[in-house]
């Protein structure tokens, strides 16, 4: 369910599971997390992550929970989702994000992981999960890498707000660095982005990336965040709201 | 003694309204005022059937600001005064709820200060907002943390060191408030949109959302507001602004 293409000197990493909108299993993100590392050790000077068919990616695929009310499943989901976002982070090449259609929840988290991220005008993202009971905590650290130092505010209103912000919104506040009309075009051009940030000096761009990070001053928040998340899962509250993801189509 | 009058606190099903209610003085923040405050904020710290919280005032406006007209001359009653402000917004940040502040009017110094500590903040494009301490020789000190985790640093320079004040419109297009309506009757249902999406979430999920949140942005740091308040009380104290004061207050 993850594909890796070696496209010249871009890794591409596809989500490949298009009949589910690439929703995400534990065995999903395991994979995620070997794909990224085996592109870490090689030679490739960018990575492109993008997702197969109509979105980059629906979220969780929730209804793996239904038959786990311990809250093992989102457990599974929630830690891999952690480390699959510190595996990305953690390349010292830059990584390129096709978020085209839709990235909610889940799949909107992986943006957290991205240097440049392409959307479209269109499309659906944020993380709607307060209602199923299921804190978006474990994506706040990336949330608010990507909405900058600003966006204490949009960060709030993305996380405990549980609806979706269109592409074109999301960019404004950051989240997106650019928006294209059509989905379609979507890939060509985080292609463009992938390869022209290949292009540049690989030290330049290390060290410049390693510096970032170091002013991101990260620390063990994200592992705190996933903390938060975890505390959740199997309690009373989620057993009673996360049902209403398999209720609706 | 507290007066509870002075703030009043409403719930209906999972959203309480917690009203600044001194609008003959157009919800300038006194210490009794602030004491009220602090009350109905403990009342909502001990309310788990509760997931929202609206912040709004009685009257035509949302608050005028700190009271300075009691404390003028008084280093000691300015810098209770400050530590009382300072000490509700890190309460109010702290509260299990989502705050949403609807700001009904005009909201200025501190009382503009208690939009930004709310998660959302919602105006119309006429109400008058904004920071005018500066200009009075006073300094917003109390207010800058948070004016700080609202906007990013640098925004939060400009407005601060700008002072004045803006309308509505512009403070949505600032980032100082989330949402903005043309007129002031759209407001109420504004609000209710908001507030019934927001109750939608599950209360503990909302909690430990809102708690790491405040984690991660500092919202917990009480000696910041602590040393916040005894620097503007420091500066309230100075001839210049005390003669500022006085013309401004027409005392």
């Amino acid at each position: 369910m993850i594909r890796v293409i070696q496209d010249g000197p871009v890794a591409e990493v596809w989500l490949a599971r298009p009949e589910k909108r690439n929703a995400l299993t534990p065995e999903m993100l395991a994979s995620l997390c070997t794909a990224v590392a085996q592109v870490g050790a090689g030679n490739a000077s960018a990575i492109l992550l993008a997702g197969e068919g109509a979105a980059f990616c629906a979220g969780f695929d929730l209804s793996l929970c239904k038959d786990h009310p311990d809250g093992s499943v989102m457990r599974a989901l929630l830690s891999g989702l952690a480390d699959a976002i510190a595996a990305l982070r953690e390349q010292h090449r830059p990584v390129v994000i096709a978020a085209h259609g839709a990235a909610i929840a889940g799949g909107c988290a992986l943006l957290g992981a991205g240097d440049f991220v392409v959307t479209n005008d269109e499309a659906k993202l944020g993380y709607p999960v307060v209602r199923l009971g299921v804190s978006p905590a474990v994506s706040a650290p990336g949330l608010r890498l990507r909405v900058g130092s600003g966006g204490g505010a949009a960060a709030r209103e993305l996380l405990l707000n549980p609806r979706l912000i269109s592409g074109l919104r999301a960019t404004e506040l950051g989240l997106a660095n650019q928006s294209v009309p059509l989905a379609q075009d979507v890939i060509g051009v985080a292609r463009d982005a992938a390869r022209s940030l290949a292009e540049k000096p690989a030290g330049a761009i290390a060290a410049t990336r390693a510096l970032l990070a170091q002013l991101d001053m990260l620390g063990d928040s994200p592992w705190r965040a996933l903390r938060a998340s975890l505390a959740l899962t199997g309690g009373d509250e989620e057993r009673r709201m996360l049902p209403a993801a398999w209720r609706t189509p | 003694m507290t007066q509870p009058s002075l703030a009043t606190l409403d719930v209906q099903g999972r959203i309480a309204t917690l009203t600044l209610n001194r609008p003959e003085a157009r919800n300038a923040l006194s210490l009794d005022l602030l004491a009220a405050l602090h009350a109905r904020a403990d009342d909502l710290a001990a309310r788990d059937d509760v997931s929202v919280v609206v912040l709004t005032g009685a009257g035509k406006s949302f608050c005028a600001g700190m009271d300075l007209r009691a404390v003028l001359g008084n280093h000691d009653l300015a810098l209770r005064l400050l530590t009382s402000l300072g000490d509700l917004t890190v309460k109010l940040r702290a509260l299990p709820q989502v705050l949403v502040a609807s700001v009904n009017g005009a909201a200025i110094g501190g009382g503009c200060g208690l939009t930004t500590v709310c998660d959302f903040a919602v105006t119309h494009a006429d109400s008058k907002m904004g920071f005018p301490e500066v200009d009075l020789g006073v300094c917003p000190a109390v207010v800058a943390p948070w004016l700080v985790r609202r906007l990013g640093p640098g925004k939060a320079r400009a407005v601060l060191l700008q002072g004045g004040l803006m309308s509505g419109a512009q403070a949505h297009t600032l980032g100082l408030v989330t949402s903005v309506v043309p007129t002031s009757d759209a407001l109420a249902g504004a609000v209710d949109e908001l507030t019934a999406g927001l109750a939608q979430g599950g209360l503990g999920a909302l909690r430990a959302t809102k708690a790491l949140l405040n984690e991660l942005d500092g919202s917990g740091d009480s000696d910041l507001v602590r040393r916040a308040a005894a620097i503007s009380a420091q500066v309230l104290s100075t001839p210049d602004a005390q003669a500022r004061l006085r013309a401004k207050l027409g005392v």
